[in-house]
């Protein structure tokens, strides 16, 4: 049976009903009668869980489902993907000649951990001797892991383009330790563009990708990179400095123009008011990067996003506008914004509901 | 033209006019010049040459034609009509350039051997430098042994040998080797037995300290190496076994094959290998004992780190521990769940915080949480527990003191849950009834170790189904962050997303508590965070799960 058509569209939707009512023990069992009809593991995670996962996200931001909702399906998700997984090693033969180590690691600041479990998982599947680290993975705790286990690979996840500095910094950590980085997930951008920027030796846009990659040829150890050309102009350094006074201004501008926002009771402007916020932080990361793609792309989930939160979505350019001002003096953020403007500019926002 | 104005070039024209050199003076000065200056007539024959000349061509004579013979590179050069060359003669390495002066050749010859073995010398010591540029780079960036032990052959390949081959000092009869087999070929490892060592008593000697100089050996002499023998350099080549000086003992032992084809590099090479032996070695030597710390480092913490949350029948557990990102994953912070053995069902558990943070905090609530699983199997009253824990603290006077909760959980009738608390000093339990209200659990009480009779507090509280009791350390609450970057995330702040939790399981809540937290950081500098979540459940094992969850 191939992944295809072993997860039914029936087989889906009652994994999403057991999403939606958090029911780890539902839908772990389905998980494993399907693992003991014959349905290969991988195929369960890529096919089953991950597009599960990702139609959760979906009804986040569309706010069919509540955060809170969101969250308990993910952990139920990640339960699943525990107990598909051990499942798997009761398979694995054992005595197997020693494999490529790899490490996986979250970038510092990410909490979307299943993706990046999803494909440590795979590539154990696939025969590597793979640890994973988790959520928020900071340098020294990396460092003293690749010393301690000297891997031949470190996969590290990204899934927002706001975590590029963090992971840049880990990208450099590795590369000084001659480890390659097998960058995925989707904060490196369309097609992986930012992966390159960062200097990681590979990029894969999912897991079986990834292994099919690695097993037809392995990085070579890479050097120390040259650092980012563009950030010689201190003009990220002098973003994040002002993140402050960034933060300050928008919240005050977003609350005047838009008082709803003002009472915290009020449905989604707590997580409205969260949501723009990272807004200073999404410039910077273009900044980083030199790459206005990571502020639009923040713009069209902002567009979906507060529509359906039934806040105009004129509250974006609102936002650039604030922000203008502050960083007037950066040639090259303020060129992002106005890319940022001119997005706006031609995309057919949808209106409001009234 | 005649002999005599060739050996007289400068009169040629001008004559002798006053003030001019005289011919005689001419010869002299030429005689001075660094060069061989030989002027030969149209039909190739010599007709004028300085002193210099007779240096570097010692059979060459006015009067002669150069050849090959007497003349070596000149002599070749002259016969091909060449205009210029550059050989090696009688140990000298010469050039020369042929200048035409009206019908005659002028050839200057110079004498490169010094400017040769300088720049050669230059170029050798560019590369030296070079390479043990790189291989301190190399051998720097990882502590890992195994990753020492390939960058070690993958750098001695192919700058000082064809072929190269590490054993490291065997452990329990064996020992490992890494070998590069030839340039550009990937590193090859595996274990060898002891016995085979002995059969090459140079390796022997050089991994028992006891040959301090790289010892040649026969190419078939490691033949008795097996699988891990390097490729035979064949004919005119040559193995060298060097230590590799580590702490104390060697940290390994250096094969060098190098072939004869490949036989032009700089004598200095010894210099080279002793040096790249030096680094080798001490960074082998360094990512030894770093393996033996680290390892010693990992079994202490991994007795240190919460140990898994037990599956018992009626309880939902989630938990949640971030200890302070700077200590290497050693906190002060502690939570333990274990299944209550009494025979009336549910679990006890505690979660506490010793003061301080990093290993010397991890290592006394090691101490409280051992003391507290022996207590507990003592002495049932938690008032009690406590008395004599603050008691043993104090006078294991570690001059640190504890906050602590601790309780049991027990399934009532209908899928009820009913805690009972008893602590000291740590901040009130939250529990998320039903409909979202949050209410706080006062246990009260004094901190524990801190005071010799110190009062303790206790409380009772009973759980719907799906109902939910929340214990977590004030790294959550006293977490800085926010938009100010300032502002503690507070009680009212965890109030609040508690009962934005209501209807998630509890492994979910805990979860998302440790994530709103991290969210609120963004990244700043933290105390260790640990949440523990207990929550009713039903205990029948179908499939509704948290019945309660909003659909």
């Amino acid at each position: 049976m191939t992944g295809a058509s072993a997860v039914t569209p029936g087989v889906r939707a009652a994994f999403d009903d057991h999403l939606a009512h958090a029911d780890e023990t539902g839908a772990t069992a389905l998980a494993l009668d399907l693992l003991r009809a014959g349905v290969t593991p991988e195929d369960i995670l890529l096919r089953l869980i991950a597009p599960a996962q990702a139609a959760v996200g979906a009804r986040w931001v569309s706010t069919e489902w509540s955060v809170a909702q969101e969250h308990a399906a993910t952990h139920v998700s990640e339960r699943v993907v525990s107990g598909v997984a051990a499942a798997a090693a009761e398979l694995r033969p054992r005595d197997r000649a020693p494999a490529r180590r790899v490490l996986f690691a979250c970038t510092e600041g990410e909490c979307h951990t299943l993706p990046a479990r999803i494909a440590a998982e795979v590539l154990r599947l696939r025969g590597f001797d793979v640890t994973f680290l988790g959520a928020n993975v900071l340098a020294p705790r990396l460092v003293s892991h690749m010393h301690r286990q000297g891997p031949d690979l470190v996969g590290l996840s990204c899934m927002i383009p706001v975590r590029l500095p963090a992971a840049h910094h880990l990208v450099e950590c590795c590369r000084r330790a001659g480890t390659p980085v097998l960058a995925g997930g989707s904060g490196f951008g369309p097609g992986g563009v930012w992966a390159r920027t960062l200097g990681a030796d590979l990029y894969a846009p999912d897991p079986a990708v990834a292994a099919d990659t690695l097993a037809g040829r392995w990085p070579q150890t890479p050097r120390e990179a040259a650092p980012l050309e563009h950030l010689a102009d201190d003009e990220y350094s002098r973003i994040v400095r002002q993140r402050p006074e960034l933060l300050r201004r928008l919240l005050a501008r977003l609350l005047e123009r838009y008082p709803r926002l003002r009472d915290p009771r009020a449905e989604h402007a707590e997580a409205v008011l969260e949501d723009l916020g990272r807004l200073p932080d999404v410039v910077a990361a273009a900044n980083y990067v030199d790459d206005p793609q990571v502020l639009t792309g923040y713009l069209s989930f902002g567009v979906e996003f507060l529509h359906a939160r039934g806040v105009p979505t004129a509250a974006l350019s609102d936002a650039l506008a604030t922000l203008s001002e502050p960083l007037r003096g950066l040639p090259r953020a303020a060129a992002h914004l106005d890319a940022g403007r001119r997005w706006l500019t031609a995309a057919d926002l949808p209106a409001p509901p009234a | 033209m005649t002999g005599t104005r060739a050996r007289n070039p400068a009169s040629h024209g001008s004559g002798q006019a006053p003030g001019r050199p005289g011919r005689k003076l001419l010869d002299t000065l030429l005689d001075l010049v660094d060069q061989a200056v030989v002027v030969c007539d149209a039909s190739g024959v010599v007709r004028w040459c300085n002193g210099r000349t007779a240096v570097y061509f010692p059979g060459l004579r006015p009067g002669t034609t150069p050849d090959p013979a007497t003349a070596g590179p000149l002599g070749q050069a002259v016969v091909a009509s060449a205009v210029r060359f550059d050989a090696e003669f009688l140990g000298r390495r010469l050039s020369g350039h042929r200048s035409t002066v009206q019908d005659c050749s002028v050839w200057l010859v110079s004498d490169e051997t010094g400017v040769r073995r300088c720049a050669a010398e230059l170029r050798a010591e560019r590369f030296r430098a070079a390479f043990l540029s790189e291989a301190g780079r190399r051998l720097g960036a990882s502590l890992h042994h195994g990753r020492t032990a390939r960058s070690v052959v993958e750098l001695a390949v192919p700058a000082l040998a064809d072929a190269a081959l590490l054993v490291l000092p065997p452990r329990g009869g064996h020992a490992d080797w890494h070998r590069c087999a030839a340039p550009g070929a990937a590193v090859e490892s595996g274990v060898l037995p002891v016995s085979s060592l002995d059969r090459v008593p140079q390796l022997g000697r050089a991994l028992t300290g006891l040959s301090p100089r790289p010892a040649p050996c026969r190419p078939d002499g490691l033949g008795a190496l097996g699988g891990a023998a390097p490729p035979d350099p064949g004919k005119g080549g040559e193995s060298l076994v060097t230590a590799l000086p580590g702490s104390g003992a060697p940290a390994g032992a250096l094969v060098l094959v190098r072939s004869a084809r490949a036989g032009g590099r700089p004598a200095a090479d010894a210099a080279l290998v002793r040096d790249f032996a030096f680094r080798a070695g001490t960074a082998l030597s360094t990512a030894a004992l770093y393996a033996e710390q680290a390892h010693t480092a990992a079994v202490l913490q991994s007795g240190l780190d919460p140990a898994p949350l037990p599956e018992v029948p009626g309880v939902r557990l989630g938990a949640a521990y971030r200890p302070a990102p700077d200590a290497l994953g050693f906190g002060g912070d502690f939570y333990q769940v274990e299944p209550a053995r009494d025979g009336g069902g549910g679990v006890k558990f505690t979660l506490g915080d010793v003061c301080g943070k990093g290993v010397e905090a991890a290592v006394l609530s090691g101490h409280v949480r051992q003391s507290l699983r022996t207590l507990t199997l003592v002495e049932s009253r938690p008032l009690r527990v406590l008395d004599v824990l603050n008691q043993s603290l104090l006078e294991a006077d570690s001059g640190r003191f504890a906050s602590l909760v601790m309780g049991t959980a027990r399934p009532g009738a209908q899928g009820t849950l009913d805690v009972v608390l008893a602590g000291g000093g740590h901040l009130p339990p939250l529990v998320l009834r039903r409909g979202g209200t949050v209410e706080a659990v006062d246990v009260g009480g004094m901190l524990v170790a801190a005071l010799p009779d110190a009062e303790f507090g206790q409380a009772g509280v009973s759980l719907a189904p799906d109902e939910l009791i929340l214990l977590y350390s004030d790294g959550v609450t006293e977490a800085r962050g926010g938009p100010t970057g300032a502002e503690e995330y507070g009680a009212e702040r965890l109030a609040h997303d508690l009962a934005g939790c209501a209807g998630m399981p509890a492994g979910a809540i805990a979860e998302r508590i440790a994530l709103r937290v991290a969210e609120w950081l963004a990244g700043r500098a933290h105390d260790d965070i640990a949440v523990l979540a207990i929550q009713s459940s039903s205990p029948s094992p179908g499939s509704s799960g948290a019945a309660g969850a909003p659909r």
